[in-house]
């Protein structure tokens, strides 16, 4: 057996490594585990952070091999954080029951997809219904979206972050002026502005130091605002409301900035995402035994949840995975009363829960992996990577990149703040995701992957830590041109 | 030369398939042999240039599909020149090179490559050399007492070589100098150096001057007027520059440009691959013909192929040659 602790949590852990030991070798004594399923067991010991996340206490995670046949290994996941104390020896044996086709029950769980990739599972829709009905969700928990996050607001609007990001880009705007090569206009992207505190922070800095200087650079300033929707762009008017002659709202796709601003290719000379590339559409690869598997998942809502739903709905259980899906198609209008919409998708998505299995996956398949990464670039990003491994391939996040940087004017940068795991021994130190956050998903992203794909693009990336606020997880990737 | 009016070409290099960029990277982690690259490397360029002939050219490359990058194919030939030999990942990566002492006269063997395109191809064949000045920007040279004294150096070096490529049957030989746009600053003491490259070699010559086109992105923006007047004093014969991506802001430049040099205009953006028609490539060259006499034009596209994929590359060259054929027929030839 492989014990592997996946995190950094000694004290806090409700259940002790020694817990967990005693438990399986009780298992083994009793005869509910033989001696050959023991030899390969790997237990992964995690702790996960999101409070509110996919995962059940114990799972065993089902491998299958290129003909679909069960493997007789097993990959047991306990989060230590979520299991209660005295619990652990039945959490096991349930999952155990569960991953034994002969015993495992059929009636406690209610399915709403077949195993899917786990960027066309389910759970990206409620992630896209959350917000297209933001302000539905928000009014529902009282609180803004930002609230939502770890220390209740967004690291990207720290001023003094903004400050020194305003003052880089002034000297980029000067060393091109002194070389005759700046643009007689200078455009300036934000994607994803949110409440567009950050833009008017930014914006209100580089006037300033403009005026400070008497550089002339403000007036000469086009500043775009990319969101998702023309509503989400609307509450981000006020925060740049003595800007608005230089700023132009833009509704955009995340994954492929270019669809709508292929007429700006090659002109933008600064480009910023915060919190974007953490909530795009991801995929996790798993290495065990020199072998590739791709995390596939299936949403369901455990029988519990779904009958107290069902009940609470005046719904019967039958109906409730269709009343899901017209959730999903129609919004909180599926109910005749909108609240009442509100109040079950808060519900079913609290429930909600991911089962996973993997899969072999065939690197070599052109759609296999994300678009900028290819199967010689995965080997070598591998061949340094620790054995036995999980991580995220932020096909996303990487598409985005991909569809970005063509925007930039060849003296142009881009600067990304969200969280990255720029070393992948780190993916053995703690969970990346996915998570629940409020009503949207959460996912580190995967900066080796990122840096990869930058490389062939033309860019070498970099990733500083947000020193601005002590204990932020946050960082920030810039490019430079690669020569 | 015989040519028709508007002749066709292609700036240098074809699309570098994803196969061939394995098989190079491949080579430099020692999983194959130099002789199995050779021979994949003269596959390929046959291929090249067979998909040239198909798409209707009038002068034919070797696609530069033997060259790694623009830097590399002539540094690692370049005796006196020390390549770090681990600084690539990558087959596209630069070397990291420097020069220590003086260059020694040698011979960097180009010929040999000239000789493997004329005998894949019957059609008027260019060569393509990457100039002086943009080579010794990527060289670090801690030899020379300045860089104008650097790229001199090294334009005598390849000024023999390109001798030696006239005596292999070259008869225009294109020599190739983005880092002009990105440093306008040098282009006096850069001009003077590609008279010393050429000095005595007995071609048409041509010099490609960009913006770039590094990951097929480009590498500096700006207008192409920084040329005039010193672009005059250079002993060469055509220019060719891109105008389809950057538009037409400086085509009328083409007016001063055509009184002392052929031009070969760029007419096909290789930095997307939006596949132009025929009739927007006709257009373009309308427009050029405004400002320059069909006699003293050349058709191209902005830059290599390289980065396009290559059903992309030769459906561009196609509209190019299609294009062109159109204006042709409205100049009653």
């Amino acid at each position: 057996m492989i014990l592997q602790f996946n995190h950094l949590q000694r004290k806090p852990a409700v259940a002790s490594s020694q817990d967990v030991i005693d438990a399986l070798y009780g298992l083994l004594e009793e005869g509910h585990l033989e001696q050959s399923q023991f030899a390969r067991l790997r237990a992964h010991l995690d702790w996960i952070q999101y409070r509110h996340n996919f995962r059940e206490p114990v799972t065993i995670v089902r491998v299958l091999d290129e003909k679909g046949d069960a493997e007789p290994w097993m990959d047991v996941h306990i989060d230590l954080r979520q299991v209660r104390p005295g619990e652990l020896r039945a959490k096991l044996l349930e999952a155990m029951s569960r991953a034994n086709p002969e015993t495992r029950p059929t009636e406690d769980r209610i399915y709403l997809e077949e195993f899917t990739p786990f960027c066309s599972s389910i759970a990206w829709r409620f992630n896209g219904l959350y917000w297209h009905h933001l302000t539905d969700w928000e009014r529902a928990t009282g609180r803004g979206y930002e609230q939502a996050l770890p220390g209740g607001k967004s690291d990207a609007n720290d001023a003094a972050a903004v400050a020194d990001s305003v003052a880089d880009f002034w000297t980029l705007l000067r060393d091109l002026e002194n070389h005759q090569r700046l643009p007689s206009e200078i455009f300036a992207l934000e994607i994803g502005v949110g409440m567009g505190k950050r833009s008017g922070l930014w914006l209100d800095r580089f006037r300033a130091l403009d005026e400070e200087r008497s550089t002339q650079y403000y007036s000469r300033l086009k500043f775009l605002l990319a969101d998702y929707s023309l509503a989400t762009l609307e509450r981000s008017r006020p925060a740049v409301s003595a800007h608005l002659d230089f700023c132009s709202f833009i509704v955009l796709d995340a994954l492929n900035p270019m669809k709508t601003l292929a007429f700006l290719r090659h002109k933008v000379l600064y480009i910023h995402l915060t919190n974007v590339y953490d909530n795009l559409p991801d995929e996790e690869l798993v290495r065990r035994e020199g072998r590739l598997y791709l995390v596939e998942v299936r949403a369901y809502l455990p029988i519990v949840e779904a009958n107290r739903n069902a009940e609470s709905f005046g719904l019967a259980l039958t109906e409730l995975a269709s009343t899901v899906q017209r959730l999903l198609e129609v919004g909180p209008d599926c109910f005749r009363d909108r609240k009442q919409g509100v109040d079950f998708w808060q519900e079913v998505w609290s429930a909600l829960r991911l089962e996973e299995r993997l899969v072999p996956f065939d690197e070599l398949r052109h759609d296999a992996l994300p678009a900028g990464l290819d199967a010689a670039q995965l080997t070598d990003v591998m061949s340094a990577a620790p054995s036995d491994l999980r991580m995220h391939l932020s096909s996303g996040a990487l598409e985005s990149f991909r569809n970005t940087v063509p925007l930039l004017h060849p003296r142009g940068y881009l600067q990304v703040q969200d969280i990255f795991i720029s070393d992948l021994n780190d993916c053995r130190l703690g969970f990346q995701g996915p998570g629940k956050l409020d009503g949207s998903i959460v996912n580190w992203v995967n900066g080796v992957l990122l840096r990869e794909v930058a490389e062939r693009a033309g860019y070498d990336v970099h990733f500083a830590p947000f020193h601005y606020r002590k204990g932020s997880r946050t960082s920030i990737l810039y490019t430079t041109q690669r020569e | 030369m015989s040519l028709p009016i508007l002749p066709t070409t292609v700036v240098g290099s074809y699309s570098m398939p994803g196969w061939l960029e394995r098989l190079k990277t491949e080579y430099f982690a020692r999983r194959i042999s130099r002789v199995d690259l050779d021979e994949i490397h003269d596959t390929a360029v046959k291929a090249a240039i067979k998909d040239e002939e198909v798409a209707g050219l009038d002068i034919i490359t070797d696609g530069e599909l033997r060259r790694d990058n623009m830097i590399d194919y002539f540094v690692e030939r370049m005796p006196g020149v020390q390549i770090n030999h681990a600084s690539k990942k990558f087959y596209y990566d630069f070397y990291d090179s420097v020069v220590e002492g003086k260059l020694p006269h040698a011979p960097l063997g180009l010929a040999e490559d000239f000789r493997f395109l004329r005998a894949n191809t019957d059609r008027e064949a260019k060569f393509c050399v990457t100039g002086p000045h943009s080579l010794s920007k990527r060289i670090r040279n801690n030899s020379y007492p300045n860089e104008a004294e650097f790229a001199r150096a090294i334009a005598d070096v390849l000024n023999l070589e390109l001798k030696d490529l006239v005596k292999a049957g070259a008869r225009y030989i294109q020599i190739d100098e983005p880092y002009y746009s990105g440093f306008p600053e040098d282009l006096a003491w850069g001009v003077e150096v590609l008279n010393t490259l050429v000095e005595g070699v007995d071609a048409k010559i041509g010099v490609h001057i960009c913006y770039g086109n590094r990951y097929g992105k480009p590498s500096w923006e700006g207008s192409y007027k920084y040329l005039v007047p010193k672009i005059f004093d250079a002993k060469v014969q055509q220019l060719t520059l891109e105008f389809a991506r950057r538009g037409d802001e400086d085509l009328e430049l083409l007016q001063e440009l055509a009184a002392h040099f052929d031009v070969g205009v760029g007419v096909i953006d290789v930095k997307t691959h939006s596949v132009e028609t025929a009739d927007i490539v006709a257009e373009r060259i309308r427009k050029a013909l405004k400002f320059a006499p069909a006699n003293r034009l050349f058709v191209l596209p902005d830059c290599g192929c390289f980065h396009l994929p290559r059903h992309v590359a030769f459906a561009k060259l196609c509209a190019m040659v299609e294009g062109t054929r159109i204006v042709r027929r409205e100049l009653g030839l």
